[in-house]
């Protein structure tokens, strides 16, 4: 073999040679990148995620301060006006119509106090979710039934895990509140059955209404905005999947399925 | 006095002034033992160019300089297996493998010495060298990849100590390789062999530029 030839192969192979680790680095370098843009965008799911928490939070607050003041102005409000009237109107001389009268007034009282220990309960806000999203889910029910509008049916299947995920139930929670809040403004609904179930490693949530129902495909933008978007939205951030079934004069049901814990 | 400012010693020099400016006030023991090995790199190679001096003007009695580089190869395993041992450790409990990899490295050039005496050049233990270097060096950027922290590369001191040594070591593998093997087909070695020269000069420009760089890294990272 001739010097030339040696020194063309020697220079081609070192050259090969020193491709290899430069491909590696540029390789490094653009993993690297990635490997960056993959940690931001976990980043901002995480701080999507915390708002979103923040926000559910925010929104059940709100949410049991509007039920505090339907209630006190709709129910403790009559009872104790009732009751001023029943007192008003006793009439001394007469004793024993007085002394029902009073009678009544002590069952009115009595009743408003009852009234005032729920809504005490209800006050302290954040301890709905302390008690667990079965018994969350409960006292929600227990008041929309209260209105006397709807007749409600609340079933649990399964057992909720040892470890459950606070974080997912406060979501979870919001979302049912947003779906009743749609029935209650929307769906003209007598009758609600809601279904929580615990599978092995998911959630699911079924509510179904007896109300007017509607066309999810020809709801205009504006329309099927806060509610379904909303519910769509938080379903989603917890990897959750929605299943809106409706038709109008058939009811609605819609089911949510969340990985849980 | 010029005769012993080469290409390699220069690069050399430089890259030891710049391990003493920016190491000597390093936390890590480990890295500030750079300056060490790479003073006893510039000692071996003068002392290299001064043995090979005395050769050429007696090749009766004075012995060729590959002693200096076998003596330089034991420091050369230690202070690599230790560096790896100490970037690795961050990763993985890699003192099985690096511990193997110095006994096998130690264990053959002693036997290599011991069998051709220390006048020969120890290739073999120095192609081992360079190939457990190599693996060092993929397992290095392997945990890299998977770690989860994300780090500059940009400003990675260990990132840019290990691509200097892959670089050096997976080039100067197969011109090492060649040149054991053709050198002696070629009748006049002076004259056409010229050009692994170079090579060996560009590999140690290369690897002494990417050590520099990882030191002045290095030296930032600690000075923030």
């Amino acid at each position: 073999m001739a010097n030339q030839e040696i020194r063309n192969l020697v220079i081609i192979t070192t050259v090969i040679f020193l491709i290899a680790p430069a491909f590696i680095l540029v390789y490094m370098f653009i993993y690297n990148r990635r490997k960056k843009r993959h940690i931001e965008e976990k980043e901002m799911m995480k701080l999507t995620f915390d708002s979103e928490l923040i926000k559910s939070q925010l929104e059940v607050q709100e949410q049991t301060m509007q039920t505090i003041g339907a209630d006190l102005h709709d129910n403790i409000g009559q009872l104790l006006s009732l009751t001023s009237l029943t007192l008003n109107s006793i009439e001394l001389d007469n004793q024993s119509k007085a002394r029902q009268k009073i009678d009544a007034a002590i069952d009115l009282t009595v009743r408003s106090i009852k009234e005032m220990r729920l809504l005490g309960k209800l006050l302290q806000g954040d301890q709905l979710m302390v008690l667990g999203l079965t018994e969350a889910i409960r006292y929600e029910v227990n008041f929309m039934e209260r209105t006397g509008h709807f007749e409600i049916s609340y079933t649990i299947e399964g057992e909720p895990p040892a470890n459950n995920n606070p974080d997912k139930d406060l979501i979870v929670f919001r979302i049912l509140q947003e779906i009743l809040n749609n029935i209650i403004k929307h769906a003209i609904a007598t009758e609600i059955n809601i279904n929580l179930e615990y599978l092995s490693d998911q959630l699911k949530l079924e509510v179904s209404d007896n109300g007017i129902g509607f066309n999810a495909d020809d709801l205009p933008a504006q329309q099927s905005g806060m509610g379904l978007h909303n519910i769509r939205k938080r379903a989603g951030i917890i990897g959750g999947e929605v299943s809106i079934n409706s038709a109008p004069g058939g009811g609605t049901q819609i089911i949510i399925t969340i990985p849980y814990p | 006095m010029l005769h012993y400012l080469t290409i390699n010693t220069t690069v050399e020099i430089t890259c030891l002034l710049a391990a003493f400016f920016c190491l000597k006030k390093d936390a890590s023991l480990v890295w500030r033992s750079m300056i060490l090995f790479l003073f006893i790199t510039c000692v071996a190679e003068m002392t290299g160019i001064y043995v090979k001096r005395l050769y050429l003007a007696d090749r009766v009695h004075i012995h060729p300089n590959a002693w200096v580089y076998n003596i330089l190869l034991f420091f050369q395993a230690g202070f690599f297996s230790l560096m790896f041992l100490y970037l690795l450790k961050k990763f993985t409990n890699s003192k099985p493998i690096i511990i193997i990899g110095l006994a096998l490295l130690t264990g053959l050039h002693i036997y290599k010495i011991f069998v051709n005496g220390i006048y020969i050049y120890d290739d073999l233990t120095n192609t081992l060298m360079s190939v457990l270097l190599i693996f060092y060096s993929f397992y290095f950027y392997y945990s890299l990849i998977n770690d989860e922290t994300y780090i500059s590369l940009k400003n990675s001191p260990a990132f840019w100590w290990v691509s200097g040594v892959l670089f050096f070591y997976f080039g100067s593998t197969v011109c090492n390789i060649f040149y054991e093997k053709f050198a002696p087909l070629v009748i006049n070695p002076k004259q056409g062999f010229n050009y692994f020269k170079y090579l060996f000069y560009a590999f140690n420009i290369l690897l002494y530029s990417c050590w520099t760089y990882s030191l002045i890294c290095r030296k930032w990272l600690t000075k923030r």
